[in-house]
């Protein structure tokens, strides 16, 4: 029972994270239309994680969310997959789900991004975000999976 | 998570050192955060070799969120001499957008001058807390999705918790 709470926290705590990081994803470009100061620091906050340009970004209040659509949709795949997660897994599973799995669904993202390096095709803003929206939603179940697992570790010890 | 567990320093160095290698080159870092992932990934991997044991997601959390940390360090080093190159490319991105735009805020122009400017100890020290902070949460990511690729298969018990280790370690010698 003790463990299910503390796992229970984790998951919330985990919850809240995806939900304020979302959040000054879309803060940053609020903040500079408004000419608030803070905006450069959240854009540097986010800018080792992503490369930022400004044309394959999403815009709000005219100007490119903090990090770029690819990005976003791993995000927000993110949020949704842990939306989901206790209703397919429940708290106290550590079994990670199946590999094939994941590479199924990091083959597009594989396929898209290697292409727009290598500049073979070049696809739309919308087109970024629904890939790493597919990649992002398998995340969590890999991710909350590895996390519970180390909780319940360190609590046996 | 098994008593003959193997150190996670060197699998996390190595794999640290590649991700924020790979993630702090200009150009590279076009990937965004995959390179991390794929470093934790790496030191997984690199754990999952030396052990004599089967290891759990959890050791990949650990390792993972370890070489996430490493590529924070690495990342922000290496961010020092690039610092300018970068600071011209997005000086350029700029100048582009601005022959789309009527008026360029003069909000970017300071940002683009603040960057280029010498930096400072402290905003040295609090981007790397903040970027090993990021990169230790991708780090973990990676480094459980290296232990789902790599990882030795133990059978889960019945309530949930992982099974015994499936290799045991040789006694040790008595003296």
């Amino acid at each position: 029972m003790r463990n299910e709470r503390k796992i229970i926290l984790i998951y919330v705590l985990t919850f809240l994270g995806i939900l304020i990081w979302l959040g000054a994803i879309g803060l940053a470009p609020y903040l500079r239309s408004r000419g608030i100061g803070l905006f450069p620091f959240i854009y540097a906050c986010f800018s080792p994680i992503c490369h930022q340009n400004p044309s394959r970004s999403f815009h709000l209040f005219g100007f490119p969310l903090a990090v770029c659509a690819r990005c976003l949709g791993i995000y927000a795949g993110i949020l949704v997959g842990m939306v989901l997660y206790p209703f397919k897994r429940g708290f106290l599973s550590v079994r990670l789900p199946k590999i094939t799995l994941f590479l199924a669904v990091s083959t597009p993202i594989g396929i898209d991004t290697a292409a727009n390096v290598f500049a073979l095709w070049s696809t739309s803003n919308p087109i970024r975000f629904v890939i790493g929206f597919l990649w992002g939603f398998i995340l969590p179940f890999y991710f909350l999976t590895g996390l519970v697992e180390l909780a319940l570790h360190f609590h046996k010890n | 998570m098994n008593g003959q567990r193997p150190r996670l320093f060197m699998p996390a160095l190595v794999g640290g050192t590649v991700a924020g290698v790979l993630s702090g080159i200009p150009f590279l870092n076009c990937l965004c955060c995959l390179w991390i992932i794929g470093g934790a990934a790496l030191a997984a991997y690199l754990l999952v070799k030396d052990s004599p044991v089967a290891l759990t997601s959890g050791d990949g959390a650990l390792v993972g969120a370890f070489a996430g940390i490493v590529a924070a360090v690495v990342d922000s080093l290496l961010a020092i001499p690039f610092r300018s190159m970068n600071m011209a490319f997005t000086k350029r991105i700029f100048e582009r957008l601005g022959e789309y735009l009527n008026e360029v805020p003069s909000q970017w122009n300071d940002w683009i001058n603040r960057g280029t400017g010498p930096i400072s100890i402290a905003w040295f020290f609090v981007s790397l807390l903040i970027s090993a902070a990021i990169f230790a949460a991708f780090g973990a990511l990676g480094g459980v999705l290296g232990m789902a690729l790599f990882g030795k298969k133990t059978p889960p018990t019945a309530h949930g918790a992982p099974g015994p280790p499936q290799a045991s370690p040789p006694p040790p010698p008595q003296s």
